[in-house]
């Protein structure tokens, strides 16, 4: 019977063949996931309640303009979206437009992206945080908030220490006395701090950069220009190991999540103070109402290096791209356009508690905290840690619990990140 | 059985029946190739063909080099990468705490078997985590284990310092396997339960009127009679230990502090989902395919010497 073996060893031997030849993907056959008349969006957030009325004004001024087009919005759960995404860019097919977040998460995925910079030239005044959803001086998406690190302090804790609640430290020794006032009076820890994920570290090195790093470092850093081993970048890791063994951080770090425990535990008044988000989550728009508007206090970084000028740091938080694959580019670029418009944003900044992306958008409501912010754009700068490509910011999570444990040193630590910069 | 084929001149003209006798024993040798061929396209098609994608894809590049043949780069940036390092070694201490977690559902069931007082409790009480899903059970000890949960506020109690159990590097991985073979090791139980139920009591009631100590019962009878059972459990837990851990080390530790907990799959999923580097991803996949392969062959055989099997 030997000889009737043939056809399996054929149907393996071709299946071998066939894959040793072959690439497994090919970005060759672009085929966009939607038909004609059809554009598929992709984001975690259009299933959102307080996003409801932003998706009905985007999707009505789309319709004003193509009203044979049907737009069709798939919410990702964000865990797995750009797991999912990454799978739809191997394939070369899936939505038209998609979310991104600002910074090194859409960078590394440009090569997938339509550049938009013909279709947006009439936004480019009207909206903010362009910089975050560029690359090599293309614009791949267009951004809908924005997102930045302010330090939020409980001023209800700061009076219960006895210390004057407008009146928040401007210095790195008026912080740490700051720090003790409040342990001894109330027994709270300063900050309240999760860095399981490794996110800790970014919010610290954003929302202190500015007081540690001169303005040209800063600049330097935000252009591509990092100096991993200059004395003022080792003084960001140094107090950031400094502030935990000083107790001023809330126990286990590294074992707490940022999302949501280090929020919860600032809002539950746990700690005095916490290194938040401006826009969507850990910001005034969930602590206003468990603090109270008027307990919510906002500061810039404490200076620690003479000659810095603390800013607020921010950036273009999410924004809407387009496929490359996609079968008809000005038309879902125009849908771009409709996420973008006024119309949309300003109702996305109310329900979900966004700064705006668009300048003209004023927040209604955001109590103290969000005037504050709002305030502050005009002079703020982009993050530092958002200029960091997404294997550097991995890289630094990693480092920056293995300082908080003590495993390494601060030299350590910048030579490993000064390796992973290079090469992400 | 050669009878239909008359061969060369003499075939044309060979009797109708044979040519019916020819065409049925044809039929009978095709049959069984027909009967098995769904399974075997199935396992070609479904499993054999990934496999050989996946294989060839960890051969090409990522980002702008996508599609394009690399060669061993990826297995090169792989083997230099510590957090890659660190998640083999920790594969490594998997093996070697695989014993423990072979020998807790292995004591315990034997436990059950020689019916010790609660024994029908104590089945269904092990066999609970099981039921649990891993996201739920890494909540559950994410508060149990905490910086400030209620296993320091004990340990405080009795002057012992609070210990940060999913914080600290060198205790990390620890807690989250002792977590895993908590929750899993009841599914090991039962299987042990079932290889008891086919030991042979004539042989234990022989040991004992010989007698023969417990101890001596469980070495001497018990053991060898359970040969299979026990190689069975051994490479089930290995895989999943390597394989099902995800769901824990996401909600637990997320592979922190500082990737000390990382695992392969955590690895993979980081590199595809995170770092957007499939290729590379991929390669890390055939690496941990070809671990797996070598642990299990490696247990079997050591197994066998080990316990004698006929």
């Amino acid at each position: 019977m030997k000889q009737r073996m043939w056809w399996p060893v054929v149907v393996l031997a071709v299946a071998v063949g066939s894959a040793a030849c072959g690439s497994a993907t090919s970005n060759d056959n672009p085929n966009s996931g939607a038909g004609a008349g059809k554009l598929v969006v992709w984001d975690w957030k259009s299933s959102d309640k307080n996003a409801q009325n932003f998706v009905a004004k985007a999707k009505a001024d789309f319709a004003k303009k193509h009203p044979g087009v049907t737009v069709e919005f798939v919410a990702q759960p964000f865990d797995n979206y750009y797991t999912l995404l990454g799978a739809a860019i191997q394939a070369g097919k899936g939505p038209d437009v998609m979310l991104f977040n600002g910074g090194g998460q859409i960078r590394d995925r440009a090569s997938a992206l339509l550049a938009l910079d013909e279709y947006v030239a009439q936004d480019k005044n009207r909206l903010a945080g362009w910089d975050a959803f560029s690359k090599d001086g293309k614009i791949y998406a267009a951004p809908i908030t924005l997102q930045g690190h302010p330090t939020y302090y409980n001023k209800s804790v700061y009076k219960q220490a006895g210390l004057d609640a407008e009146k928040p430290p401007a210095t790195w020794d008026a912080l740490l006395s700051t720090c003790a006032t409040i342990k001894a009076k109330t027994t709270l820890p300063c900050f309240s701090l999760g860095n399981k994920e490794g996110y800790g570290i970014q919010f610290w090195m954003s929302g202190m950069g500015s007081g540690i790093l001169t303005p040209a470092e800063y600049d330097n850093w935000i252009a591509g220009k990092r100096d991993w081993n200059s004395a003022n970048v080792k003084t960001i890791f140094a107090t950031w190991k400094q502030a935990n063994d000083a107790g001023l951080n809330t126990a286990g770090p590294n074992s707490t999540a940022m999302f949501m425990d280090q929020f919860t535990k600032f809002e539950g008044g746990k700690a005095a103070m916490v290194f938040g988000l401006m826009s969507d989550v850990g910001g005034w728009h969930e602590m206003n109402p468990i603090l109270g508007a008027d307990n919510v206090g906002v500061m810039l970084a404490p200076m620690v290096t003479p000659g810095a000028v603390p800013s607020l740091a921010y950036d273009g938080g999410v924004g809407y791209g387009v496929a490359k694959w996609t079968k008809d580019p000005s038309l879902a670029a125009d849908l771009v356009r409709s996420l973008t418009s006024t119309d949309a944003l300003t109702a996305y900044a109310a329900d979900a508690g966004a700064i705006a992306s668009d300048k003209t958008v004023t927040i209604a409501g955001g109590g103290p905290a969000a005037a504050a912010i709002t305030a502050a754009i005009p002079g703020g700068k982009p993050a530092l840690h958002v200029a960091l490509s997404a294997k550097t910011q991995d890289v630094m999570g990693r480092v920056s619990q293995q300082l908080l444990s003590g495993s390494i040193t601060v030299e350590d630590a910048v030579s490993q990140l000064a390796a992973a910069d290079q090469t992400g | 059985m050669d009878a239909g084929r008359t061969g060369g001149a003499t075939a044309h003209v060979a009797p109708p029946v044979a040519q019916a006798a020819t065409r049925r024993l044809r039929s009978d040798r095709l049959a069984p190739y027909v009967l098995v061929a769904p399974a075997v396209l199935v396992i070609v098609l479904l499993r054999l063909w990934p496999l050989l994608l996946g294989v060839n894809f960890s051969f090409t590049g990522d980002g702008e080099r996508n599609g394009t043949s690399v060669g061993l780069s990826n297995y090169v940036e792989l083997f230099r990468d510590p957090l890659f390092r660190t998640a083999l070694r920790n594969v490594g201490l998997l093996v070697l705490l695989l014993p423990v977690a072979v020998a807790i559902p292995g004591l315990l069931a034997t436990f059950i078997f020689l019916r010790v007082p609660g024994h029908r409790f104590f089945r269904t009480v092990y066999f609970f985590p099981a039921v649990l899903s891993p996201v739920i059970i890494g909540a559950i000890f994410n508060l149990l284990l905490g910086a400030d949960g209620p296993l320091n506020a004990a340990l405080e109690t009795v002057g012992l310092g609070p210990v940060d159990w999913l914080g600290e590097p060198k205790l990390a991985i620890f807690a989250v396997v002792g977590v895993h073979i908590w929750a899993t090791f009841g599914m090991a139980l039962v299987v042990f339960l079932s290889g008891f139920a086919t030991l042979d009591t004539t042989l234990l009631d022989a040991a004992r009127s010989d007698g023969a100590s417990t101890r001596q019962v469980i070495w001497h009878v018990i053991m060898p009679g359970l040969s299979r059972t026990i190689q069975f459990v051994f490479v089930t837990t290995m895989i999943g230990m390597l394989t099902s851990m995800f769901g824990l080390l996401f909600v637990m530790t997320s592979g922190g502090p500082g990737g000390s907990t990382y695992l392969p799959e955590y690895y993979i999923w980081t590199q595809q989902g995170q770092m957007n580097r499939p290729a590379l991803a991929s390669a890390a996949s055939t690496v941990l395919f070809l671990v797996m392969l070598v642990i299990g062959l490696a247990q079997i055989a050591i197994l066998r010497r080990g316990l004698r099997e006929d």
